[in-house]
């Protein structure tokens, strides 16, 4: 799974995700991008089992480009302990995943697999997404 | 012709369902216009529609324009705005033509299961504004797994040419081994090593006051890891033992 190699700080706060992707949101590799449409925090874990549902699909052919990293340390407390006495440890790391941001992109594979892959790929996520494609030259 | 300029100016110009747009260059003042957006939107998305020279009526004035950016909002993907440029016809301009590659089935490394990696989409040349090339075609006859395609095999069509500066060892595309047979095995190493990456950021932090921060924070996470792993490092227990609230 994706995580930093290391971190400057072990936690970090919450956050809120306002606002639509400024950055990251066409695409830069491939000829086809799986585009998130909510906001929402996606886990290494997710982005994991996504790319395998991709890969795996798409088996020996092709390519596959991450174009997001979870980068932000998300905490919790361990279970039947009382509010209070600091914050939890980290435990898994997420990114913030801002509307329009795309999330995957692939190449070398006709369109109907890449779709398909990315319909399994979009059922590993935790939010709603599209599939954009290139414009033809 | 639009009067409104600026944010609220081209907010209320998109409520009407109009893209808003400017025209500049040349030796005049720039002009905001808005365009129908139904109309304009497919046209925006087509292929080929930064490469094709367009006549604009302004207020029944024609202007000979390229179309040189259009924005699009990242969710809906419906244009946000337009800008064109003026041209005429002893101008030379800087415009991005697409690349397209062709004989892919005569490509022993695609055939093998290689991907076509295009590492330039689209090639910026410098060329009059009425001799723009539609694209570019790149044959991949006979490249193998490895191989690569170079700024300097293309031909280029005359009164073309490449912007200062491309250097002729660019590479535009390459055929690369398939990620998906490349990943599989890292991956699975990464699963194993993510139980000890937690107690890896607990070893840099415990050893972060002490004398020599330099020592937990530099490494890399591999060598931290091993120090965590090890049952006499007290680094990785003190950490946790902070942490958890009772």
């Amino acid at each position: 799974m994706l995580q930093p190699a290391k971190t400057k700080y072990r936690k970090a706060h919450k956050g809120r995700i306002h606002g639509k992707a400024n950055v990251g949101n066409t695409l830069a590799y491939g000829s086809y991008g799986l585009k998130s449409l909510e906001p929402e925090r996606v886990t290494a874990r997710q982005i994991e089992a996504a790319r395998r549902a991709i890969a795996r699909h798409m088996k020996r052919q092709g390519r596959i480009w991450i174009r997001i990293f979870p980068d932000v340390p998300v905490s919790r407390k361990p279970a039947e302990v009382r509010m209070g006495s600091g914050k939890g440890t980290p435990e898994f790391w997420a990114v913030r995943v801002h509307p329009g941001r795309i999330l995957f992109e692939i190449d070398g594979v006709p369109a109907n697999i890449a779709r398909e892959s990315f319909e399994l790929a979009a059922a590993k996520l935790p939010v709603k997404t599209k599939i954009v494609t290139r414009v033809a030259a | 012709m639009r009067k409104e300029v600026g944010t609220g100016g081209a907010r209320a110009v998109r409520r009407q369902g109009n893209v808003p747009a400017v025209i500049y260059g040349g030796k005049e003042a720039s002009i905001t216009i808005s365009l129908e957006a139904r109309a304009f939107a497919p046209v925006a998305r087509a292929a080929g529609f930064f490469n094709h020279l367009v006549d604009i009526d302004a207020d029944g004035k024609k202007i000979r324009v390229l179309p040189r950016d259009v924005q699009f909002d990242p969710v809906s993907d419906q244009p946000v705005h337009a800008d064109f440029l003026r041209v005429s016809a002893n101008t030379r301009i800087r415009v991005y033509v697409p690349v397209v590659f062709f004989d892919q089935d005569k490509s022993p490394g695609l055939k093998r299961g290689g991907a076509l990696n295009i590492v330039q989409h689209q090639l910026l040349l410098v060329c009059a504004p009425e001799k723009i090339p539609e694209n570019i075609r790149i044959s991949v006859d006979g490249l193998d797994i490895g191989d690569a395609i170079h700024m300097e095999s293309i031909k280029l069509p005359p009164d073309v040419k490449p912007v200062i500066g491309a250097r002729a060892d660019t590479t535009i595309a390459s055929i690369a081994a398939p990620t998906t047979v490349q990943e599989e095995e890292p991956v699975a190493a990464a699963v194993l090593a993510e139980g000890e990456a937690v107690a890896v950021e607990g070893a840099a932090a415990a050893a972060a006051p002490g004398a020599a921060p330099a020592a937990g924070a530099a490494p890399g996470a591999a060598p931290a890891a091993a120090a965590a792993a090890k049952p006499g490092a007290p680094a990785a227990p003190v950490a946790k033992g902070g942490d958890k609230k009772k």
